[in-house]
């Protein structure tokens, strides 16, 4: 046959060079380090992939699928989640709790409401005692999911220790309240003032439901164990932030109005009391076993757990500090406390873990205070619930939130009761239940590629001038403009944001691009890797053909 | 209309009848001329092509392969040195079988360089699958031209007319110069099926290996030698419209009876022509015959008009050194396959420029084989003068 | 639109040969999907003809034409003086490797540069014949390991120096000369379509690694490309009759060992007190080469730290519609 002198376009397509390969690429979501963290797993990577499209709504849904608390988890959650973001490799972390915020305040002020995942109504009911955020994340995922669903608290007002204990000048109360008023309008029954094992019997409970979720929290405050107490002059931190949100601000400081006041505890709890004594207008001294955020000895005790973030905000304020101290004694002057003597610590905790300080003789300083506040711990509260508190799953019993983490977390308290709901909702329906399995392939920023991102600064929101006039708040929101570029600092760690890279740099054609993703042509990808190596977020893994 | 032109100059004004899109030239002698001629029509206007001047022989080879791929009609000249470096285009212009047409004023090869004429720098081109015509005049010259293009896309071949440097290219002669309306008529505007247009893409000039490239090159023989009766049907239908016809193939001179044949190409032949005048009067039975169209070669038509002379002398101007005359050696495969046996005797002279007088014709026709036995050829004598070849 | 992408044209699709991990194939690639199927291609020899043509097979989908090594700005002024006498403005486009362009191929592209062809002349820089088997170029840089500049007792590599074709070429005093590499594609397709709005003579040096004669790993083209700009040993430069109009300032410069290493044509280079000499001499190249052009302290954005950004849902790269994300804009 003669052959052409002129060749058809494009027919070298019938020669298949896949037939070379010998590694294959494979287009794989990944874990980002910021989810793994979340005590929530949120989903961040994917709402903030909306927020950069400006699909504001969207964005709150995804949010709000892992945790109906946005407005709230953005204000006061510590963010574990910035820590871990692969961002700061680069530059700095996004700044994932103020997006969060954001999203949270367009829901309250656009009045979103949550949409049911499921039409047809169960017939099983679920009692959930305590309407903390553990609570109300469990109901909110039941009701989602058509589940008649009653809470049952012991106090007048809903939102647990964030309603009772957070001040005001980090969470409006107003806040917490659109954000579960949101919540309770999925159709979940509310029942304030009743405590179980007092106003409802442990056997009611069990007789009049299907299962029950415990999420009554760590609300019993530790006391300061030494004898000389006196009952006017020392307090526990959470008691004086319960009568501060109570409304007794005045009352609390008016008897003999101190000018100096001692808070012994190094948590976020002795920052909050600090931080609230500054507001009502005296010195403060916050006294602190353990070590100041990054001088912790290596091989005694640890930083003080409090936040970074609220020990500078406290600063900030006024707030003076002294660490590696302990309580030797209360300093009295008649009747009332003139201050404390403290000494050195040396060992934080035992050989248990247990906190049980050192203090070193002649190391003794004294601190003037005429009123000492301890915030050095919560624990649960049992009364009334011996034998909820002894049952398990198989009695069809879920416990979560403080009461059962050892990290004491708005956020972990919500991670808690969706994980309980998730489990409660298996076991009525019989079936298995796996938790998140997509945890697993991890992605970390040495897979990515960070020099095809360029260099942004982190977009914060504004810090009031007038911050110790009142409980007013002290940070405002991000700007709408600041939000988006804010979401599109996100690396998308190992999902895919359609860069285009793949498509571009294959030197085969082999990447097909189509309407909202792309494919591999196995007919001629040559396995050459390019496409994994320049993928920037990791989305791309080569892997070894065998036979 | 009849004018008197330089041989150049005629070519130039034969060109421009052909309405070329693209000419592209790079100056060699004795070529020169024919290019000055072309840049003056265009810059007068006369002529609306885009003159191309090239950095070299071998650019402007490939500047009017490119013009021709890209849909234009395109012209060239080159010679000698010009020629063998547009040698490795000529061969691409033709495996790509674009229909260039393209003039070589034949002239001798360096080293040492000479810049006059003989025919071997195109006899070096003679197997990069071209059509070859060598013209006789400047008349001739002109007829061709306008044939090589009907030729070239009719065949999608390319087409190199050969004229002797000097000789022709620098000669006045009277030219009859056809009108541009006839022309016209005669040659269809440019159409090349493979052109590159967007269009319709195609792709050119691609990679072949031992599965076809046999295949690819028995193609373009094929088409090569089915160009024969095609040159032949236009040089007639030229003379049916212009009353001149160049004998096609090739052209014979009172070859009837004939025992001896001179053959020969390109300007010589005149003087071949008087030198069988010459001896006819005096008896002797000769005739001339002139190969015009050496690629294709014609050897059946060669065969055919030889078929009754019993001695076939060969005049040829180039030489291919360690073997010999490059014509007679055809001509004698050609024979040889049609079972005669007739002597050919292959005379090789006229290199870089010198006369092939009458006298040296004649008196190669009255060497009779005295050449050691084996040779296959032998040098034309120097200078002959007049008296010695008079015998009489 | 092409049959299976429907976002591209391919113009030069699956199924060619080159070898995995071209850079020289995706240069062409990128090149040709810019200018699109709407232009006619010339090609030299070399290793882009050889394996996209292929015994009746062609990847192109755009008219192509492949005539000899040295003539392709040559066939292209013919093809250009074709269109133009015919009244068409169809765009011209050379492909050649550097042997075509430094080389065999550079008295053909001078006369089409000096004659004013209206031509995108685009040079796939390896710096080798690479279709040949690598042997040396004048664009092979110093010290390299070719099978014709091998080193040995007496050799360090090739002697000389990487030809500096671009000055040879902007001396032209043409209206546009600049390099690029396959590493940036934003600054690349910027060259492009910048040199597609030009008319007369324009040409691109496009810095193309191939795995086989650069001997390093086929996933590391791109990032190979990439290093030789930061180290300064490759600047992407712009030249508009002949004078520096841009270059791309480096936002860091890498030491050139961070770009010889991955390569197995320098490995003879480390570990002997001779190659120290030549990576010394390649430190001090790059340096010049970043003096010369002013590649630290240019005044310009133009930076290999933003050339490099990966913009979210495509870069507005060859196709004028982008997928869309499903979710609505619902916002009330
Ligand atoms: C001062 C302070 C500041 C904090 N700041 C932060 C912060 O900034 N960020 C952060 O992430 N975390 C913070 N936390 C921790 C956070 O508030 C808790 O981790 C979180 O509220 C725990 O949620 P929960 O639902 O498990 O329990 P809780 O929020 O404590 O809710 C438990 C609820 O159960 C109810 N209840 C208890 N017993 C019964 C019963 N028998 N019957 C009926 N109802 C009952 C209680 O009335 C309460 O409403 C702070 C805690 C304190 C004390
Ligand atoms: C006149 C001529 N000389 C030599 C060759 C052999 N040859 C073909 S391609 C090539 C090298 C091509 O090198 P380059 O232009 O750099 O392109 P690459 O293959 O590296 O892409 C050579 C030497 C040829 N085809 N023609
Ligand atoms: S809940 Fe906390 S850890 Fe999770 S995303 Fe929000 S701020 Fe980050
Ligand atoms: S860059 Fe985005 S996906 Fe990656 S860790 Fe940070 S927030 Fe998460
Ligand atoms: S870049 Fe293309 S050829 Fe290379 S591995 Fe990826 S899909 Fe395959
Ligand atoms: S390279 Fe870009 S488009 Fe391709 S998978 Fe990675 S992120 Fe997605
Ligand atoms: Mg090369």
């Amino acid at each position: 046959m003669t052959p052409k002198l002129d060749i058809e376009p494009g027919s070298s397509t019938a020669y298949h060079t896949g037939d070379w390969r010998t590694r294959q690429p494979v287009y794989r979501n990944k874990w980002p380090p910021c989810s793994q963290t979340c005590p929530a797993s949120e989903d961040i990577q994917a709402w903030l992939a909306l927020a950069t499209e400006q699909h504001w709504q969207a964005a709150w849904q995804k949010l709000t699928e892992r945790n109906p608390f946005p407005a709230t988890m953005g204000r006061i959650c510590y963010h574990a989640c910035e820590s871990a973001c692969n961002r700061k490799h680069l530059d700095s972390a996004v700044n994932i709790h103020a997006m969060e915020r954001y999203l949270g305040d367009r829901a309250i002020t656009r009045k979103w409401s949550h949409k049911p995942v499921c039409d047809t109504p169960q017939t099983q009911r679920v009692a959930i005692v305590g309407a903390g955020p553990a609570g109300l994340s469990c109901a909110f995922q039941l009701a989602r999911h058509g589940y008649p669903v009653t809470i049952f608290d012991a106090q007048a007002v809903p939102g647990g220790t964030l309603y009772s204990a957070i001040p005001d000048y980090r969470l409006p109360k107003s806040v917490l309240a659109s954000e579960i008023d949101a919540i309770l309008a999925l159709g979940i029954e509310l029942r304030l003032n009743s405590r179980v094992g007092k106003e409802i019997s442990e056997s009611d409970l069990r007789d009049q439901f299907d299962a029950v979720f415990l999420a009554i929290g760590s609300q019993r405050p530790r006391q300061y164990p030494g004898k000389e107490s006196s009952r006017h002059r020392v307090m526990s931190g959470l008691e004086f932030l319960h009568r501060l949100n109570r409304g007794e601000q005045i009352a609390l400081l008016s008897e003999r109005k101190p000018k100096h006041v001692a808070v012994v505890g190094g948590g976020n709890t002795a920052i909050d009391v600090a931080r609230c004594i500054r507001r009502l207008g005296a010195e403060v001294t916050v006294i602190c076993a353990q070590d100041s955020h990054g001088n912790h000895h290596r091989e005694l005790g640890t930083e003080m757990p409090a936040s970074l973030q609220e020990v500078i905000e406290a600063e900030t304020e006024g707030v003076q500090f002294i660490y590696r101290a302990g309580i030797r004694r209360l300093v009295r002057s008649g009747e009332h406390l003139s201050g404390i003597e403290i000494a050195h610590v040396d060992q934080v905790y035992d050989r248990h873990g247990d906190f049980n300080p050192v203090l070193f003789d002649g190391t003794e300083e004294f601190v003037p205070a005429g009123l000492a506040i301890f915030a050095i711990g919560q624990e649960t509260d049992w009364q009334g619930l011996e034998q909820l508190s002894q049952s398990t799953q198989a009695d069809g019993v879920w416990l979560g939130g403080d009461a059962v983490s050892k990290s004491k977390l708005a956020a972990t308290a919500v991670g808690s009761g969706y994980q309980a709901a998730m489990s409660i909702m298996a076991d009525l329906k019989g079936e298995p239940f796996v938790f998140d399995t997509h945890k697993k392939a991890q992605i970390t920023f040495r897979q990515m590629s960070l020099h095809y991102y360029p260099k942004q600064s982190r977009h914060e929101g504004e810090v009031s001038e007038q911050r110790l006039d009142g409980f007013n708040e002290v940070e405002t929101g991000l700007l709408d403009d600041d939000a988006t570029h804010e979401a599109r600092r996100c690396l998308s760690c190992g999902v895919c944001f359609m860069c285009d890279n793949c498509w571009h740099f294959c030197p085969d054609a082999a990447v097909i691009k189509k309407a909202g993703g792309y494919g591999i042509d196995d007919d001629y990808c040559k396995g050459c890797g390019i496409c994994a190596q320049e993928c920037p977020c990791g989305h791309i893994d080569m892997e070894r053909l065998t036979g | 209309m009849k004018q008197l032109l330089e041989g150049s100059q005629a070519v130039a004004e034969a060109v421009r009848l052909c309405r070329p899109q693209v000419v592209a030239a790079y100056p060699i002698t004795p070529q020169t001329h024919i290019i000055e001629h072309l840049a003056q029509q265009v810059a007068n206007g006369e002529l609306a092509a885009e003159f191309i001047n090239a950095e070299s022989e071998f650019g402007a080879a490939s500047i009017v392969l490119g013009a021709v791929a890209g849909g234009a009609r395109a012209f060239t000249a080159t010679a000698s040195q010009g020629l063998l470096l547009m040698t490795e285009v000529l061969y691409n212009i033709a495996g790509l079988r674009l229909p260039v047409v393209m003039v070589c004023a034949n002239r001798a090869v360096g080293a040492p360089i000479n810049i006059f004429s003989d025919h071997q720098d195109s006899m070096a081109l003679r197997d990069a699958g071209w059509i070859q015509l060598y013209v006789e005049s400047n008349q001739e010259a002109v007829d061709t031209l306008i044939q090589a293009y009907r030729i070239a896309e009719a065949c999608e071949l390319p087409v190199m007319v050969c004229m002797d440097g000097f000789f022709l290219t620098h000669t006045f002669e009277s030219v009859d110069l056809p009108t541009q309306a006839a022309v016209d008529d005669f040659l269809p505007p440019f159409h090349f099926v493979r052109t590159l247009d967007p269009a319709d893409p195609m792709t050119l000039g691609g990679g072949s290996e031992a599965d076809n490239y046999q295949e690819y090159r028995s193609a373009q023989q094929a088409a090569v030698e089915d160009a024969q009766p095609v040159i032949e049907a236009f040089d007639a239908e030229f003379d049916d419209r212009f009353g001149r016809a160049h004998g096609g193939l090739l052209q014979a001179y009172r070859l009837d009876g004939a025992e001896t044949a001179l053959l020969g190409m390109g300007s010589l032949m005149g003087a071949v022509r008087d030198v069988v005048d010459k001896l006819r009067d005096r008896g002797q039975a000769v005739g001339a015959l002139r190969l015009r169209c050496f690629r294709p070669f014609p050897a059946q038509a060669l065969v055919r008009y030889l078929s009754g002379v019993q001695r076939i002398i060969v005049l040829e101007k180039a030489i291919s050194i360690g073997a010999g005359g490059i014509l007679a050696s055809e001509l004698r495969a050609a024979l040889h396959q049609a079972g005669m046996m007739t002597p050919v005797e292959s005379v090789i002279g006229g290199l870089g420029g010198r006369d092939l007088t009458p006298q040296v014709i004649e008196s190669v026709f009255h060497e009779t084989s005295r050449d050691e036995m084996g040779a296959t050829f032998r040098f034309a004598p120097d200078h002959v003068m007049p008296d010695e070849t008079d015998h009489g | 639109m092409d049959k299976r992408d429907p976002f591209r044209h391919n113009v030069l699709t699956s199924g060619h040969r080159a070898c995995s991990g071209c850079g020289e194939a995706m240069a062409a690639r990128m090149v040709t999907d810019l200018i699109g199927p709407d232009a006619i291609y010339i090609n030299a020899t070399g290793c882009l003809q050889v394996f996209t043509t292929h015994n009746q097979q062609s990847a192109w989908q755009a008219p192509w034409i492949h005539s000899v090594f040295a003539n392709a700005a040559a066939v292209a002024s013919g093809v250009e003086a074709a269109l133009r006498a015919k009244g068409k403005d169809t765009p011209v486009v050379v492909q050649a490797g550097d042997g075509g362009t430094f080389d065999i191929g550079l008295q053909c592209l001078s006369g089409m540069i000096e004659r004013g062809h209206d031509v995108l002349f685009v040079c796939y820089d390896n710096e080798a014949y690479m279709n040949t088997g690598v042997q040396r170029s004048s664009s092979t840089p110093h010290a390299v390991r070719t099978t014709t500049s091998p080193p040995g007792r007496l050799s360090q590599g090739k002697h000389h120096l990487k030809k500096d074709v671009i000055s040879i070429i902007a001396a032209h005093h043409m209206p546009y000369a600049a390099t690029a590499t396959i590493a940036y594609f934003p600054d690349l397709k910027a060259k492009v379509e910048k040199a597609m709005r030009i008319k007369g003579p324009r040409f691109l040096q496009i810095l193309s690694p191939c795995p086989l004669g650069w001997v390093h790993d086929s996933a590391l083209s791109v990032t190979v490309s990439r290093l030789a700009v930061e180290t300064g040993l490759f600047p992407l430069i712009e030249l508009e009759h002949g004078e520096l109009t841009g270059v791309m300032r480096l936002a860091e410069q890498k030491p050139v060992e961070e770009y010889l290493r991955p390569q197995g044509r320098f490995k003879h280079l480390f570990g002997s007190k001779a190659g120290a000499v030549e990576l010394r001499h390649l430190q001090a190249l790059a340096d010049a080469r970043i003096r010369r052009y002013g590649l630290l302290d240019a005044d310009t954005q133009w930076d290999t730290a933003c050339a490099m950004q990966s913009v979210r849902h495509g870069r507005g790269g060859y196709a004028s519609s982008m997928p869309t994300s499903e979710a609505v804009k619902n916002d009330t």
